[in-house]
């Protein structure tokens, strides 16, 4: 099988039941997708799949082939912090950060898409995952920080 | 000096790390040649092995050892339980001629990946013989139903009646009394990462390794040492980032059977629950039926209360009646109650274990007196408010004790209520309350309060022991200044999303005259090189009271000797030193200072530069232990927890008749931790913890049936709050600091969670007033409004009704 992951076309031969999100963290140690709950609803393995947000841990890696994978190692730059993870560190939008990386990837979804989404229109896109520390208030200030910001 | 770091909204430390996917979390470790583990779990709620043949499941390729319970407990001992029972039982690691939980783990198998694990359970034959579910703690506590443990002759662990002051008198005297029950589900607050832990056996130094997310090092360490037969200065257990905690994440077992694993194939061993592992078998808060009855003057002054409280704890021998002191010792809430009954039954059922879960036992003690205030408003026609405040303990008569023996020590109650009213904008909002009702709307407001203690004080446990084991609160830690100068700090309390390298570096900053930034805090935990206790771990809100005091302590060791050096370096007396920017230099004369790298040069390197008679290097450990702790005394009174904060929360509901769901529609707090250390951390710590008091209030319940199946094992049938349930949550703050903590803090993560299910369940009651709706158990589903609003006023629910599936 062969995809790309952030960027670098990756050629693996695996066992068909492997998930995306073993594949990502057990083959490519790329162990920034965290995976809380395997039955699709918390949302903390989220990655982008060509480019539109998915649960790795829904998807079997061989349904990958061909297909452009963004974790969020792949979002963050090599020096500093992207400008949403900024915001999410000024405004304490996390507290264990096991959620952490799956909120980033979905807020960075909703951003390119919506570039000055509403405080509801970012609890509806935020929805999609299970954060057990903030409660949300902060995640919310954090992407509206952070849309305010590209703005 | 320059403006503290305490106290500062600083951003944190570890954030930086964790946005960019860089922490390291317990499955994010992989030793060499790491096996995984997986575990075969009882379908039956309550049932014998008869027989296990794991032949099958041992010979299939990339297996390396199946565990039986059996093998388990020929290889361990039983796990020591912290409360123990009347006649001692053995709990060992995996169920052995008997399974008593749906869940219960009775083998392990460990193999080259977890699908292989996970394969070879399938082909794992137990003969099982099913037996009747205990499932009714009621029925246990009235000695009915099949027992757990025969040997016990019965079901309950625990029962016993507490009485405080003249009860009988002061019922006999009141004008009336308020008689409720109310019943409390059990939930939890399912940290994101479960719960998991590697075992590593070193043959050479027969010695075992533990990396584990548990939350309380300490005590786990205890347990590992007596029930593998090692000495515990041959056990290193340390702990990675840990992903959320609350109390869930502990569970000894399973690092006992990932050590036999271990030690039995030579190569580290991995386990890490699932979800539904996690959700049916690791930890829920105990449910239970309380009944309660409030003896009042006609002017609404409370004169005594009475609870009946029967606690369900699964099968939980760890630490039975845990539940119950804790409601015990916040049975009087904020409230000036002079005599006070406590009967309690804690009672052994065939359902997942209950323990510690954000706020145990508190939220449930809050729930029942908050809505009997709410119920004794209405019935004296009094504002829920104003009912409150006319039954405060003040601050003149602070430190209060309770009649049980809590002792509150600082705050203004009634001024915490007075906020959250002003800033809910609470008269505003009862005006617009009876538009919006004229208007056809159900509009409801609900006010709750409560106290937060901080700090266990396991003396308690004498009140069912009837002898003291373990004792008071406290913690360790260790400052370091390495030797080229930089500051290193650790803690023996491994955090799991309080943001203490943050916290902790801004306290050593302090101390010792240098930038948070340039103190490094160890992440984690480990026993081999952090100071620890017995009592060390992350529980019972515990930093402020406890922890703070290790690091303020450790820090000025390190800084009365860093002073020291200088002086004699120097020929200068210590009283005109101070501390500045990495140095210690003579006040008012800059040029002359030393800057700590130049001191540890000298602590580590040139020796004979020391002073006479000073001992190399520059480290300091302190351990710190609550003053307030106390023994229990000869009536029973205890403080079983310490150092008191508050809160009032007040909340606007609107109800939907067409589908029975409730919304939300304003929430705020205000509350009092005392001296903030980091308002950021602070602010988010109510935030989270009033969404997991919200979530049990509407949506969360691990439901039985009369079988013990557990119907809600996943996160499509357990549901949790998403940020389109929790408002945007406004948080206003007081600061009384407490007289009896080191900094003069005091906890704040389980404050929200302890009054936000009492809040919303007065708000929809309050909604419902017009169908003589009394809440007496949460969670208030949309079913459970809708059945509500069917049974009374089946013509009085508006047009929606009609228009809803019937």
């Amino acid at each position: 099988m062969r995809l790309t992951v952030n960027g670098v076309v990756v050629e693996r031969e695996i066992e068909p039941r492997r998930s995306l999100s073993d594949f990502l963290r057990e083959d490519l140690a790329l162990t920034g997708t965290h995976v809380g709950c395997e039955h699709g609803v918390c949302g903390a393995c989220t990655v982008l799949l060509d480019g539109w947000s998915a649960r790795a841990c829904l998807l079997l890696a061989v349904q990958c082939d061909g297909a452009a994978v963004t974790t969020i190692e792949g979002l963050t730059p090599a020096e500093g912090l992207s400008p949403l993870q900024e915001a999410f560190r000024a405004c304490h939008g996390l507290q264990c950060g096991f959620c952490t990386p799956g909120m980033i990837v979905l807020a960075h979804e909703l951003l390119a898409r919506n570039p000055a989404p509403s405080a509801d229109e970012i609890r509806e896109a935020l929805a999609a995952n299970l954060c057990m520390c903030t409660g949300y208030v902060a995640i919310v200030r954090a992407v509206a920080r952070a849309a305010v910001a590209r703005a | 000096m320059a403006a503290p770091w305490v106290g500062r909204a600083l951003p944190l430390k570890e954030d930086a790390r964790l946005v960019a996917g860089r922490g390291r979390f317990l499955d994010d470790l992989a030793p060499g040649r790491l096996l995984h583990v997986a575990m075969l779990r009882s379908p039956h709620a309550h049932a014998r092995i008869v027989a296990i043949d794991a032949a099958a499941a041992a010979a299939l390729p990339g297996v390396a050892a199946v565990l039986t319970g059996t093998e388990a407990a020929a290889g361990s001992r039983p796990i020591r339980p912290l409360i123990p029972t009347a006649v001692p039982v053995n709990d060992w690691c995996l169920a052995v001629d008997r399974a008593r939980f749906v869940g219960e783990p009775v083998a392990a198998v460990a193999a080259v990946d977890r699908a292989t694990a996970e394969d070879a359970l399938d082909l794992i034959r137990v003969t099982w013989e099913a037996l009747p579910a205990a499932v009714d703690a009621q029925a246990g506590a009235r000695g009915e139903g099949p027992l757990l443990y025969p040997e016990l002759g019965t079901n309950v662990l625990w029962h016993d009646t507490l009485t405080y002051g003249d009860v009988d008198g002061a019922f006999a005297r009141a004008d009336g009394v308020l008689e409720e029950r109310f019943e409390f589900s059990r939930y939890a607050s399912t940290p994101l990462e479960t719960f998991g832990a590697i075992a590593e056996w070193d043959a050479g130094t027969a010695g075992y390794t533990f990396w584990t997310n548990d939350q309380r090092p300490g005590l786990t360490l205890a347990i590992l040492a007596e029930s593998l037969d090692v000495p515990q200065a041959r056990i290193r257990l340390a702990c990675p980032d840990i992903g959320g905690g609350f109390g869930n994440k502990r569970r000894p077992a399973y690092l006992l059977v990932c050590a036999l694993l271990a030690r039995r194939t030579g190569r580290p061993v991995k386990f890490v629950e699932d979800r539904r592992e996690s959700l049916s078998a690791l930890m829920q808060a105990a449910g239970g039926v309380m009944d309660l009855a409030l003896a009042y003057r006609a002017d609404g002054t409370l004169l005594a209360l009475s609870v009946r409280d029967v606690t369900d704890e699964g099968k939980n021998l760890v630490s039975p009646a845990q539940h119950n002191l804790i409601k015990l010792g916040n049975i009087a809430n904020g409230y000036r109650i002079p005599a006070v009954r406590y009967e309690a039954w804690s009672v052994l059922t065939n359902t997942c274990p209950a323990g510690a879960n954000r706020g145990i036992g508190k939220p449930f003690m809050c729930f029942a007196i908050e809505r009997a205030m709410a119920l004794l408003a209405r019935r004296l026609a009094v504002d829920p408010a104003e009912l409150r405040l006319r039954n405060y303990v003040t601050s003149a008569e602070m430190p209060y004790t309770t009649p049980p023996g809590a002792a509150y020590d600082s705050g203004d109650y009634p001024a915490t209520l007075r906020a959250a009213l002003e800033r809910f904008e609470y008269a505003r909002r009862r005006r617009e309350q009876v538009s919006a009702r004229a208007a056809g709307r159900l509009l409801g407001i609900g006010i709750a309060t409560s106290v937060e203690p901080a700090g266990t004080n396991l003396a308690s446990y004498e009140i069912i022991t009837g002898r003291r084991a373990a004792s008071g609160s406290a913690e360790a830690a260790m400052v370091r200044i390495e030797p080229d100068g930089q500051v290193r700090a650790a803690l023996g309390d491994p955090p799991s999303g309080q943001g203490y390298e943050t916290v902790v570096a801004q306290i050593v900053a302090d101390e010792l005259g240098v930038r948070p930034d340039q103190v490094d805090v160890a992440r984690g935990f480990d026993s081999a090189t952090t100071p620890w206790l017995y009592l060390s771990g992350n529980y019972s809100n515990k930093f402020s009271v406890t922890d703070t005091g290790a690091v303020v302590g450790a820090a000025r060791r390190v800084r009365d000797k860093l002073l020291r050096l200088a002086a004699h370096r120097l020929e200068a007396d210590v009283a005109d030193l101070e501390l500045r920017d990495g140095a210690v230099a003579v006040r008012g004369v800059p040029t002359r200072r030393l800057a700590f790298r130049e001191l540890a040069r000298t602590a580590y390197a040139d020796v004979l530069g020391l002073p006479p008679g000073e001992e190399p290097g520059l480290e300091a450990r302190h351990a710190y232990q609550n003053p307030l702790a106390k023994p229990m005394d000869a009536a029973r009174r205890v403080p079983s927890q310490l150092v008191f904060a508050n809160a009032a929360h007040c909340c606007l509901v609107e109800v939907d008749p067409g589908t029975g769901g409730v919304k939300i529609l304003a929430y705020a707090v205000v509350h009092d931790c005392g001296r903030e250390l980091n308002p950021l951390i602070v602010e988010g710590m109510v935030h989270g913890s009033t969404a997991h008091g919200i979530g049990a209030a509407l949506l969360e319940a691990f439901r039985y049936d009369e079988r013990g199946q557990l119907m809600t094992s996943t996160f499509m049938d357990y549901l949790k709050p998403t940020a389109l349930d929790v408002p945007a949550i406004d948080v206003g703050r007081l600061e009384h600091p407490s007289p009896y903590t080191p900094l003069g803090a005091k906890g704040v993560g389980e404050g929200g969670a302890i009054p936000a299910p009492a809040a919303v369940a007065n708000a929809v009651e309050d909604a419902l007033n017009s169908y003589g709706v009394t809440v007496r158990t949460l969670p208030i589903t949309p079913e459970q409004v809708w059945r509500w609003l069917d049974s009374r006023q089946f013509n009085n629910v508006g047009s929606n009704f009609s228009e809803s599936p019937q």
